[in-house]
């Protein structure tokens, strides 16, 4: 009992250490990540947790989470202007995210490892 | 100089001369008030300060409002200027705190004005708001927006918006310029 008690106090940690891992340790930065999506009216279309006309993100960083070409995948999706495919079936280009200074990828891939790690 | 001097009827210069010479001056007065004027609508006025030309004026070289297909260029007065006399003016004047903030440097460094972005775009967005976003609409209009040429879900947003009786300053805020970062998006979570 003592012992499961013991294991149970563990889940928090590991649970902190699991969210560190996944944003901190890859040096995600998460406010210029949530800056460059405001910018840019990300969050006109996507919420972090609600449908909207898009996707919720985390609804995105589940669907991609354990596949290798995750990263490559959305950030070919925000920068090719690719058809992205809508609730009531209908289809248009996905709007080219922006960076200052221009097509800087570190910013861009910032905000994709943001997305993933939620 | 008396005071007589200035009231008292003359008796040396003809009605005629006097109002001519009226309408004359008034001519002369309002054509250099005008063009000068005039001259503060120029980008390069609004950029003549560091303060601008640093900071939003960089911003605003990477926007579409500067470079864009069709090469139609909305420049600074464009977007923060009254076209109609009246605003212009009342604008005009309001700017003058500007100058006052030129002086006193308020905003003389990169940080100072990141430190004051949001409360002057806050000023800015509600100016806007307050003229139902009437400089972007000389250019932009809901009804002349089309079903065909714009993609179904902006077209669908612009559509509820206008039966809202929303303005473009609602949703378009950081357009040719950095949004500030303490400026949070409605739907964000």
């Amino acid at each position: 009992m003592k012992n499961r008690k013991h294991k149970l106090g563990l889940v928090p940690v590991v649970a902190a250490l699991t969210w560190a891992f996944s944003t901190a340790a890859f040096g995600v930065d998460i406010d210029a990540a949530k800056a460059l999506a405001t910018q840019n009216n990300c969050f006109k279309c996507h919420s972090v947790t609600r449908e909207l006309d898009g996707p919720a993100y985390k609804k995105v960083a589940e669907k991609y989470r354990g596949k290798a070409n995750a990263e490559t995948r959305l950030i070919e999706h925000i920068t090719s202007g690719e058809k992205a495919k809508f609730a009531d079936g209908h289809e248009e280009e996905h709007k080219i995210v922006k960076t200052s200074p221009p097509k800087d990828m570190e910013q861009i891939r910032n905000l994709v490892q943001w997305i993933l790690a939620l | 100089m008396d005071i007589g001097t200035l009231t008292r009827p003359s008796a040396r210069y003809s009605l005629i001369a006097l109002i001519a010479l009226g309408f004359v001056s008034g001519i002369l007065f309002w054509g250099a008030f005008n063009t000068a004027m005039e001259a503060t609508n120029r980008l390069e006025f609004c950029i003549g300060c560091h303060e601008m030309r640093d900071t939003v004026y960089q911003e605003y070289k990477e926007s579409i409002h500067y470079s864009n297909r069709t090469g139609v260029r909305a420049i600074c007065s464009d977007c923060h200027v009254p076209k109609d006399w009246t605003h212009k003016l009342l604008r005009k004047a309001n700017a003058s705190f500007e100058v006052w903030g030129k002086i006193i440097g308020s905003i003389d460094t990169k940080e100072k004005f990141e430190a004051k972005r949001m409360e002057l775009a806050t000023h800015e967005w509600q100016r806007m708001k307050a003229r139902d976003s009437i400089e972007c609409r000389n250019c932009h209009d809901f009804d002349a927006m089309s079903s065909e040429l714009q993609k179904q879900t902006p077209y669908k947003k612009h559509m509820a918006a206008k039966a809202a009786g929303k303005s473009c300053i609602d949703c378009h805020k950081g357009i040719a310029h950095k949004l500030p970062k303490e400026y949070e998006e409605p739907e964000e979570q």
